[in-house]
């Protein structure tokens, strides 16, 4: 175990080496120079000059990134081109606005996708298999730019149930709580799709094994089988999901975050990429990358407990 | 299937019960109570599409900032946008002993927001840290004509340029230009936690979130109304109505075209509408060769019917072929019907003789705001006239460079001119000295040129604004560019409240709003 | 990442029987109610696409300034138009065609890109190491930003749309392609190809190639419903198709300003996206439940 963390550890320095060489090139590459955004179109040549000197742009492209790694080394992520912020700072405001918003969607898309996963398994064949399935799958069709304004127009302007937009701090107040529920739905919807068909598939498998036969036999209560026999082998496919998830939920938030106003990495990240503010690109790129392999290990550490089958080579 | 068909009959109810009872019932706003028949406002929120870039006039140059510092800073003069003439700010009065030299007395007894005395020093310090190329401010060139800046004692100033400069007190009155307090700017960075002497004082900034601003209690001309001022940031603009209507924003500008009918349908809130400066225009590749055929520039203005863009903006902008906006200092009213008139016929025509329909025309659009909007119906416009048009859009990002090098043939710019001056309008969109910064349109014309350049070294105003609409018309006769509209400044209010100050220059001012 | 141990196919090893399998899942897939109402759908689509101008009676581009936010069901326009006046099932049935040719050579081209690298990292030993991290890489990059990355660089246009999205579907297919190999490659009959001196390239395709092409097969038809969902949220962020192009994303987002006033604008093309790709998802699915109910995919 240690030993995986520890290999686990130097891959994720590569890979961190591998993602931040992409970004820097990418966008040394991409059209747009990050004195005219800051500039503004009214700007001068003499003022983008001044700029693009002040922030070391006119240097080549190996001293730049040259200096930009020095400064990773010593823990420093860099400051902001547009607005000079240490971009350390930046991500550690939004962060947090991000993760609420992905853990809540997970912890819909787990309700759902176990519940409808269940259904199914449970109702092979049968029309509920049929609309549960139909269910998730829609879920996992829907556009989520699209569920997301579809559900603010219904649900706050309409009905007005729930606040349009914004994440209240802290969250836990009923404001908050409420604020969460239409971002993570919308957010939560393709995920809950994932794990519903994982459990469906993992479940049928396990209901036909001989120990819940046996259980049967044996006389124990049809709920109970479910729950205890039966539902603790089917995690595994949904902490897969979890894992798997993660990133693209994390990329998800891009356009959830900006439908419903969170203030989230994920519009953070676009934001720079449109004011091509690189440091600021390179930094939320690198956090979510690590968070995205950080998670992943969890997964796979927790594998080896629920299933001690499972060995790691 | 079945749930597959509730899910859609569900959407399409849903979609059409929005439709019915659009504007709906919709709560008052929760923020202000202006209840007891007061007139204070205990919170105004407004929605920002962008975060401020920094909260220092000094180091930034975008609206969402401005948004920020023109309530906490103020400038030396500001143009009047019913007369169009200077009037003092922070300053009190100004002489001009010659045509190099500019005495500014300035206001007496005003203190910064940290308790320092507004006076000459501090100017000479923003001014000075501002043109220091070591600063790299965004804004610099604004004061590029400036020579020497001397305090002649604590509340007067002299200003030597270095020619004689005719918009000198525009550049004066530009936000960039505000003036910041010296102890705290050399204490503590402005980008973060602003000082100036306005109506508003800094209270927080979460970036990416919101900045709140309270009543500064101690304002010369007395405490604004509303106590707490937050601007909110909201990047979809469909989410900012929606908060609009549900009360959760008072106040929201730049209402976009399309959605207008939505926002005048909502019973809880008034549109403001004040003619704008700023104005959105098509222009040529003038590095082009092709581009250099007037004939083809008659051709093209020729076709496109500028009415009916009006009219997809749901009368959101005014008509007029005159470069120089109607809200603009430097206007004739004479250079209104100027231009090339629309007129397919005669389009056709030059098309069909000259053969311009077997040119592939590049139309390049920044994918935002009308320009996606105008870039379709001037495709299809020209189109019927016989060209064959392709429309390339991009991000603003990639479309900034890839106008300023003069990869395109036909584009859309616009110019939100925060001067009011022509000369500001002019120069750097079209004079050659801008090319490969902002004179995108790589527009080259030495008698134009000249043109431009005394309007800028004049300093008697009856003869720049000669001078200006000489330029105006050279330009229109050249079919240099074709104007599409210049804009209406926009903006959606709270019904219960009243008083916002909405600028030709699309700025405004919340510190004299109250509640009804 | 922690390998469970998967054996696509179970091993089928001869062409014989390779081809009843195909008959047998056939059978099974077409007695799934929603896999059967979902290749009914990816039929029209087909059909809808290939015969756009013969079912439409507009030019999608067409703009009429005096007919322009017509409702469903007017005159000549039974599905209305948009703001620009424009014939929204014309734009529905030629969006059709874009969607259906932008997926298939996003998920084309992420195939061959997956396989080839797959196929490198099982079959040598050497390489494995080095492309498992190009592929770790990948995965860790949200899609949506790398998306948005090469189109920064390639510029905006539905051409590098689809080489933007194909290359997010590269990682997922490389480890399919691997693990396969992986389970193929030891093998006696490819121990008995090697030492009569095949070499390894016709191994590679002619031998173990085919035998990983069910848990393939599965993959690109799930890929073509994230790559047609991807292609939508690409164009609705402005980076897909150019105006006027007909495409679903572009034609939700546009409408999106619409949708107090004309509603169907947003949600006729989000029915559309929503269908298709809901298609695309139960025949992959029920391809997967016909061919092997635990593929890891």
């Amino acid at each position: 175990m240690i030993s995986m963390i520890v290999r686990r550890f130097f891959q994720l320095v590569f890979l961190l080496f591998g993602i931040s060489f992409l970004v820097f090139s990418s966008m040394y590459l991409a059209p747009g120079d990050p004195a005219s955004m800051i500039g503004g179109p009214t700007a001068t040549e003499s003022d983008l000059e001044a700029i693009r000197d002040n922030l070391g742009l006119n240097d080549s492209f190996l001293t730049q990134y040259g200096n930009y790694l020095a400064g990773i080394f010593q823990g420093d992520l860099g400051y902001s081109y547009q607005t000079k912020q240490s971009v350390a700072e930046a991500i550690s405001i939004r962060f947090p606005n991000t993760f609420k918003l992905a853990v809540a969607s997970m912890i819909v898309a787990v309700i759902i996708g176990i519940f409808a996963g269940l259904i199914s398994a449970l109702k092979h064949n049968s029309w509920l298999d049929v609309t549960s399935t139909t269910f998730a799958l829609g879920g996992i069709s829907i556009p989520n730019f699209w569920l997301g304004s579809l559900l603010i127009l219904v649900f706050s302007v309409n009905l007005q149930w729930l606040p349009v937009a914004g994440l209240a701090d802290p969250w836990y107040t009923v404001e908050g709580m409420k604020q969460l529920i239409l971002p993570a739905i919308t957010l939560g919807t393709g995920s809950a799709a994932m794990i519903a068909r994982m459990v469906r598939s993992s479940m049928l498998e396990v209901v036909r094994a001989d120990y819940v036969r046996t259980a049967r036999a044996k006389g124990v209560k049809e709920g109970q089988v479910i729950w205890i026999h039966t539902l603790k082998n089917a995690m595994i496919p949904v902490i897969t999901v979890i894992g798997l998830n993660f990133g693209a939920l994390l990329g998800g938030t891009i356009i959830t975050e900006k439908v419903f106003a969170i203030n989230g990495v994920g519009r953070l990240m676009i934001d720079a990429i449109a004011a091509r503010d690189f440091p600021m690109v390179q930094g939320s790129v690198l956090l979510v990358a690590t968070l995205f392999v950080l998670v992943n290990l969890i997964v796979d550490i927790v594998y080896t407990y629920v299933d001690p089958r499972i060995k790691f080579q | 299937m079945k749930k597959k068909n509730w899910l859609l009959v569900f959407t399409i109810m849903a979609a059409l019960l929005l439709a019915a009872c659009s504007g709906g019932e919709s709560s008052s706003s929760s923020g202000d109570e202006s209840g007891g028949g007061s007139e204070e406002v205990e919170s105004l929120t407004y929605a920002s599409l962008t975060d401020a870039v920094g909260l220092s006039p000094i180091m930034t140059n975008d609206s969402a900032s401005s948004n920020v510092n023109e309530h906490v800073y103020e400038t030396l003069f500001k143009r009047d946008s019913e007369t169009k003439d200077f009037t003092p700010v922070l300053a009190e009065s100004y002489e001009n002993p010659d045509e190099l030299t500019w005495v500014i007395n300035l206001k007496e007894g005003i203190k910064f927001h940290d308790g320092t005395d507004f006076n000459a020093e501090a100017v000479k310090y923003t001014f000075d840290k501002l043109r220091d190329p070591a600063t790299a401010a965004p804004r610099a060139s604004l004061l590029e004509p400036v020579d020497t800046i001397t305090v002649v004692d604590d509340y007067t100033v002299e200003i030597k340029t270095k020619y004689p400069y005719g918009p000198f007190l525009a550049a004066l009155s530009h936000s960039n230009a505000a003036i910041v307090s010296p102890t705290a700017d050399q204490n503590q960075d402005l980008m973060k936690e602003p000082v100036g002497t306005g109506p508003f004082k800094f209270v927080s900034w979460t970036p990416g979130d919101q900045v709140v601003l309270e009543a500064n209690p101690d304002y010369r001309d007395g405490a604004p109304k509303v106590k707490q001022f937050i601007l909110k940031v909201v990047p979809e603009v469909s989410t900012a109505i929606s908060m609009l209507q549900a009360g959760e924003v008072q106040f929201i500008d730049k209402l976009p075209t399309e959605q207008l009918s939505r926002i005048e349908s909502m019973n809880n809130v008034n549109i403001e509408k004040v003619n704008g400066t700023g104005q959105y225009y098509l222009t040529f590749n003038f590095s082009n060769e092709e581009n250099q055929d007037p004939e083809f520039r008659k051709a093209v203005a020729s076709a496109i019917d500028r009415d009916a863009i009006i009219q997809k903006l749901n009368g959101l902008g005014v008509r007029s072929d005159s470069v120089i906006g109607p809200e603009v200092f430097g206007y004739n009213e004479s250079a209104d019907s100027a231009g090339t008139a629309f007129d397919l016929e005669a389009a056709k025509e030059l098309v069909e003789k000259n053969g311009y329909g077997d040119r592939p025309i590049k139309l390049l659009a920044a994918n935002r705001g009308n320009f996606v909007l105008m870039a379709e119906v001037v495709q299809a416009q020209l189109a019927e006239a016989g060209f064959d048009v392709q429309i390339e859009t991009m991000e603003w990002a990639a479309f900034l460079d890839t106008a300023r090098a003069g990869d395109y043939d036909l584009t859309f710019l616009s110019w939100s001119n925060v001067t009011a001056d022509g000369s500001e309008l002019l120069y750097p969109n079209f004079h050659s000295d801008n090319i490969g910064s902002s004179n995108r349109a790589q527009y080259n014309n030495p008698e134009f040129d000249q043109l431009v350049e005394a309007s800028r070294t004049t300093t008697d105003q009856d003869e720049r604004l000669d001078i200006l609409n000489q330029a105006n018309e050279l330009m229109l006769q050249d079919d240099a560019v074709v104007i599409m509209y210049h804009d209406v400044v926009t903006a959606a209010l709270s019904d219960n409240l009243e008083g916002l100050i909405l600028d030709p220059t699309g700025q405004w001012d919340v510190s004299k709003v109250t509640g009804k | 990442m922690a390998e469970l141990a998967t054996a696509p196919g179970a091993g089928v090893n001869k062409e014989i029987k390779r081809e009843r399998t195909f008959v047998v899942t056939m059978k099974r897939l077409l007695k799934n109610k929603l896999a059967v109402a979902g290749l009914i759908i990816i039929i029209l689509q087909i059909g809808m696409a290939i015969f756009a101008p013969l079912i439409t009676f507009h030019d999608p581009v067409k703009q009429d300034i005096n007919a322009s936010e017509l409702p469903v069901f007017s005159e000549n326009h039974w599905l209305g138009t948009d703001n620009y006046g424009r014939d929204v099932w014309s734009r529905i049935v030629y969006g059709a065609r874009i969607s259906l040719v932008v997926g298939l050579i996003a998920v084309t081209l992420g195939l061959i890109g997956g396989t080839i690298l797959g196929m490198l990292g099982g079959y040598y030993k050497k390489l494995d190491g080095i492309i498992m991290r190009i592929v770790d890489l990948l995965f860790s990059f949200p899609g949506i930003l790398l998306a948005m990355l090469i189109i920064a660089i390639l510029g905006t246009s539905l051409v590098n749309v689809a080489i933007a999205i194909s290359i997010w579907s590269i990682p997922t297919c490389a480890r399919i392609v691997r693990g396969s190999v992986l389970s193929i490659k030891e093998k006696e009959y490819v121990m008995a190809m090697k030492s009569l001196g095949a070499s390894d390239l016709r191994i590679m395709f002619k031998h173990i190639l085919p035998n990983a092409f069910a848990p393939i097969i599965v993959f690109a038809t799930m890929r073509m419903a994230t790559a047609i969902l991807s292609t939508a949220s690409l164009s609705y962020l402005g980076l897909g198709a150019q105006p006027p192009t007909p495409e679903w994303g572009a034609m939700i987002s546009q409408g999106q300003a619409f949708m107090w006033s004309s509603p169907h604008l947003t949600i006729i093309p989000g029915i559309a996206i929503m269908l298709t790709v809901f298609a695309f998802n139960v025949v992959g699915d029920g391809l997967r439940d016909a061919i092997d109910p635990n593929m890891d995919i």
